[in-house]
């Protein structure tokens, strides 16, 4: 395609837009993150000198995580195959081959991998990366069908919806509709330990999203195209007259305006959103510059291109003066109600290539000890078929990888994926009941981020469902691990 | 300091000062309405004012200020001429001209059809397709040329409710597109109910949703039918999670607990309805698309494989068992069944007015809008002209002081921002044909029509954004795509729009177009009025002008200031400095929070 030549007075050519950052949003800076307090509370952090960053890879749409890990004994493939019906993988399909073995045999429960997930296979065998299974937002544990159908325990709003299953997957508290997300918590709890505190904890590839929203500090937003020498506001052309002074008087002009009192909330918010905007600008700008090429090949593909931006931003930590740091990345496009088998045959490789790419950049930076990353995704999708694809549903399973976690395993309890006598099933659909909290799942990572027990409450306000049946005056105890996902 | 009549938004009953902004006039409050900010001149000095006209209307004749504010929340964008129309013909007299005399000059699908043909002839390959680009366009050449501002409005609006988008299988079909943006430009001053209709029914939705090829349920093999549309349908499209009040609060139980509009029981009952429907254009149930017209025709029913018996809907509403099997008449209840629920209005009510004026009407707002979907006076349910009469008029929307209660207002929509410029400063082209490539808009902004992430829009309307918005617990939907990206991307994008000369991509339409071909669709905006204000001593018109045209006098007195301070600095010597002063000016009004917050 040819893009029409415009002409243009020369001066204002489209190459000569260099951006450039504004000393005037320094100079000016007030952290406007600040807009809540936390309430008084003693935060114990762990030693300041460590650096510790974790990912959350969100696959929007709700992937079907019961065709990413399939059980393969005997008893249990059958369950699978005869409930799957044409959406079932056939792991005896050699041309091609549709499912993958892993290294694991728990008293003669087996599993495989979907075909396109190589590199996740080889990762899980290597003791890089485990799964979790079953698992799901819960306000609090609910047994089998009988308790959910008696109506006794507090249900997440909006079962098998997508809004409101994404969001609590986010906030962790699927009583309510929050803005306010785990990460953002977390970042509320440890931003201290960073040493710019207008730098956010939180970097997201992926924009606005719940997860990294804190009552005090919010994401930033960076694309995975981001360098230093494109960050910023467009700029006059050097070659003009006086251009450095003209761009001082035009920047000013946003900041001054933009730090002004307004009485309006939404003027109120789009004023600090630039003026932290402005203000972060000019620091990552300085930090990227210091970026070196990885040796790493990554595809060329959108969460490749983030997950590679993501170890570059690691890797230049000490410029952003961050001890911890948060990643949001998504990918979209997995609500296969359509096609399930040929969407992920063509999605899982991009998932699976993408993080065993990251995990040899982490290992070339030297990061790999210091990094978790994890998938998370709206719900699992009904076990039977609508034809070609799969509706929604509620547990399911999730990968997490990285030096620091005990690979080759999986955590909590994989169900029976039988329609009949499953007390976990709770559809003639096939939608089965979680039997790991996605509230026990975050609370492993935070503890081992540096969170303290005792403010896991403020993290996980539900947390205390899930360890204590009668008594949540009490923080769960230091060494507090009910999956076991930490060495 | 010089007070301007441009920065009080009134209505008075004589008209003032239609042409010039330095006037000023001595005004007398009357109190109309009870409202404050609403003026009778005691010197009106132009020959067509009228006033025994204007108090036989409804209201009085808005000023300069309160009918660009006006035409913010109607339209997509105005230019200054739109303006002073607004306030000779006044608000009430513009709607109805507006619903009554601006049918649709042409269909968006006839556009691509003729870019299609166009390319088919030019390659001498009759089967050529459409392309996304076709989409574009068509788009754009409608949105500059006609002057259907409410519809355009109304369709805007109702494409992001009843979304659906070009990421999709979809996303390269121009017809596609176009035909499905055609029923809600179509049906804009229609009836809701056969907005519901043509949807239900549209390919584009099928597809979108995958209920089209989606099969009555085979039991033995664990088949079901899709349960995607049933429930989008229902969650966003029409009746909301919740069970509603008539103004948007919700019904609480006994335990002071909202209640849910339906549940998975019901989920699995509706998509027994949305069951039976393929391509009319195929003679076997389940086949692809076969070319790119297949979406332009009404999907048909295959009764063999809708799903048969009794289907049990919302309120105790029965599908009866139809023997002949009916697919059709399935649907026709099931849409009626959702269509008189009680929460339609509330719900598609506030979605409307987050589009058009607020972004947390009152309960009072939301009831008042409601009533008139529930009956527009004359027994008739989904009216969308009284629906829309009723959001516009409203008090609230109509009253210049409801802009200073500090949680008034909206965050502008990116998209509307730049057509805005266009609007504006009546952006045109040699040829009167208009090439945009909206791609270009959306890598810096992230939208642009038909082209939200998912179905549930670029934005939801309870998000709500950290900071003080948060803390009242209310909600500023247009935040959600409103982060460093994206407000570096609109700054940025201003400039190359505006100071850049690059307000839009002109790109062929088949590959080896000739140059030649489009050389006189670029383009361009006109400032000549403008420029003629850029002295330094008249700077503060200039500033003025774009305070009443863009933000409708919204721009506080430091922010002129620090505006007029900025561009000072810059030469005023020669033509190219007065429209580089000019568009500095338009550049800093158009990032200032006063502008991007419309209230």
């Amino acid at each position: 395609m040819s893009k029409r030549k415009i002409s243009r007075r020369s001066f204002l050519g489209e190459a000569s837009c260099a951006a450039i950052g504004s000393t005037a949003f320094l100079s000016s800076f007030l952290n406007l993150g600040m807009i809540n307090t936390l309430s008084a509370r003693p935060h114990i952090i762990s030693n300041t000198n460590d650096y510790k960053a974790m990912v959350c890879i969100l696959l929007a749409g709700g992937a079907d995580t019961y065709n990413v890990i399939v059980p393969t004994e005997s008893t249990e493939y059958a369950d699978y195959q005869a409930t799957r019906g044409d959406l079932a993988l056939d792991k005896d399909a050699t041309d091609p081959t549709q499912l993958l073995d892993l290294d694991y045999d728990d008293n003669g429960r087996t599993f495989a991998v979907h075909a396109g997930m190589d590199k996740v296979r080889d990762m899980f065998d290597g003791g890089h990366l485990s799964f979790l299974a079953n698992i799901g937002t819960l306000v609090e544990p609910i047994a089998n069908k009988t308790e959910f159908d008696a109506g006794i325990k507090k249900l997440p709003l909006g079962l098998y919806s997508h809004s409101d299953q994404i969001m609590h997957w986010q906030t962790s508290v699927p009583q309510s509709r929050s803005a306010v997300g785990v990460g953002g918590r977390m970042a509320d709890i440890l931003h201290d330990m960073n040493t710019i505190s207008n730098v956010s904890m939180n970097i997201s590839l992926a924009g606005k999203n719940r997860f990294q929203t804190g009552n005090q500090y919010q994401e930033y937003s960076i694309s995975n195209s981001t360098t230093a020498a494109n960050i910023g506001f467009d700029g006059f052309p050097s070659y003009w007259g006086d251009s450095g002074i003209l761009n001082d008087a035009k920047n000013n002009a946003i900041s001054n305006i933009v730090e002004q009192e307004y009485g309006n909330i939404f003027e109120q918010t789009m004023g600090s959103l630039t003026k932290q905007t402005g203000e972060s600008i000019e620091i990552f700008e300085a930090a990227f510059a210091n970026i070196v090429p990885l040796n790493t090949t990554f595809s060329d593909n959108n969460l490749s291109n983030d997950l590679k931006k993501i170890a570059e931003t690691i890797s230049v930590k000490s410029h952003l003066g961050t001890n911890r740091q948060i990643f949001f990345v998504t990918i979209g496009g997995w609500d296969h109600h359509d096609n399930v088998l040929g969407n992920q045959n063509v999605m899982l490789p991009i998932v699976s290539n993408a993080l065993s790419e990251f995990n040899d950049a982490l290992t070339e930076i030297g990061m790999h000890n210091d990094v978790v990353t994890f998938t998370i995704s709206d719900f699992a999708r009904t076990l039977t078929s609508n034809g070609n694809g799969s509706d929604h549903a509620w547990g399911g399973n999730q990968m997490i990888m990285g030096g620091p976690v005990n690979g080759g395993q999986i955590f909590g309890d994989f169900p029976s994926l039988a329609l009949d006598g499953n007390d976990l099933n709770l559809s003639s659909r096939g939608r089965i009941l979680p039997t790991t909290s996605v509230d026990e799942f975050y609370a492993e990572i935070a503890l081992w981020f540096g969170v303290s027990p005792n403010d896991l409450d403020y993290i996980l306000p539900n947390l205390c469902n899930f360890y204590s049946s009668s008594n949540c005056t009490q923080p769960p105890s230091m060494d507090y691990s009910p999956l076991g996902m930490f060495a | 300091m010089t007070h301007f009549i441009s920065r009080c938004c009134c209505y008075a009953i004589l008209l003032l000062c239609s042409a010039t902004i330095i006037s000023q006039p001595d005004t007398i409050v009357i109190g109309f309405g009870g409202y404050d900010g609403v003026f009778i001149t005691a010197s009106g000095d132009s020959e067509e004012s009228n006033p025994e006209k204007s108090i036989n209307q409804d209201g009085y004749l808005p000023n300069l200020n309160a009918a660009a504010r006006f035409l913010s929340q109607a339209s997509l964008g105005y230019s200054y001429t739109d303006t002073e129309t607004v306030t000779l013909m006044g608000i009430e007299d513009w709607i109805t001209d507006q619903m009554e005399n601006k049918p649709m000059p042409f269909t968006l699908k006839d556009k691509v059809i003729e870019y299609r043909q166009f390319v088919r002839d030019s390659i001498n390959d009759q089967e050529a397709g459409s392309s996304s680009r076709m989409w574009d366009y068509a788009w754009w050449q409608y949105h500059m040329t006609s002057t259907d501002a409410l519809r355009q409005k109304t369709a805007h609006a109702l494409s992001e409710i009843i979304v659906v988008s070009e990421k999709s299988p979809f996303g390269n079909n121009g017809l596609a597109l176009s035909d499905y943006y055609d029923i809600l430009l179509n049906n804009a001053f229609g009836n809701f109910r056969d907005i519901m209709q043509d949807v239900t029914y549209h390919a584009s939705m099928g597809v979108y949703l995958t209920y089209l090829n989606n099969p009555k349920a085979d039991t033995t093999i664990n088949q079901y039918p899709d349960e995607n549309y049933a429930r989008e349908c229902m969650q966003l499209f029409t009746i909301g999670l919740y069970e509603l009040n008539n103004d948007g609060t919700r019904i609480l139980d006994n335990e002071g607990d909202p209640i849910a509009t339906y549940d998975n029981e019901d989920i699995l009952e509706f998509s027994k309805i949305f069951t039976g429907l393929t391509w009319a254009d195929r003679d076997q149930f389940g086949r692809g698309a076969y070319k790119d017209t297949s979406y332009l025709a009404e999907m048909v029913m295959w009764n063999d494989y809708h799903e048969p018996g009794v289907k049990n809907l919302l309120n105790g509403f029965q599908v009866p068992d139809r023997d002949p099997i009916d697919g059709d008449a399935d649907i026709s209840d099931a849409l009626d069944n959702l269509f008189n629920h009680p929460n339609v209005g509330p719900f598609i009510s506030t979605l409307l007015i987050q589009r058009m004026v607020t972004s947390n009407p009152s309960a009072d707002y939301i009831g008042r809008v409601a009533t008139s979907f529930n009956d527009n006076g004359q027994g008739i349910r989904g009216d969308m002209k009284a629906v829309l009469r009723a959001i516009l008029l409203d008090p609230v929307a109509k009253a210049c002081d409801s802009g200073d209660d500090p949680q008034f207002g909206k965050l502008r929509e990116p998209f509307l921002r730049y057509i805005q410029i266009n609007k504006a400063f009546n952006a045109s082209t040699t040829s009167g044909d208009f090439r945009n490539d909206m791609d270009y808009i959306y890598q810096f902004i992230e939208q642009k029509p038909l082209a939200s992430p998912s179905v549930f829009n670029f934005y939801q309307m309870d998000y709500q954004p950290l900071g003080p918005v948060n803390d009242a617990d209310l909600f500023a939907p247009e935040f959600q795509i409103t982060n460093s990206q994206t407000i570096s991307g609109w700054i940025d994008g201003l400039y190359r729009f505006v100071v850049g000369e690059n307000l839009a991509d002109e790109y062929d339409l088949y590959s080896g177009e000739p140059n030649e071909n489009y050389d006189d669709e670029v383009t361009t905006i006109d400032l000549t009025t403008e420029m003629t204000m850029t002295n330094d001593d008249e700077l503060h018109i200039l500033v003025d002008r774009l305070n009443l045209l863009l933000a409708q006098g919204r721009l506080t007195q430091p922010t002129i200031e620090k505006i007029i301070t900025a561009i000072t600095n810059f030469d005023n010597e020669d033509e190219d400095d007065m429209e580089l002063r000019v568009k500095l000016a338009i550049y800093l009004v158009m990032s200032s929070p006063e502008y991007l917050i419309n209230r």
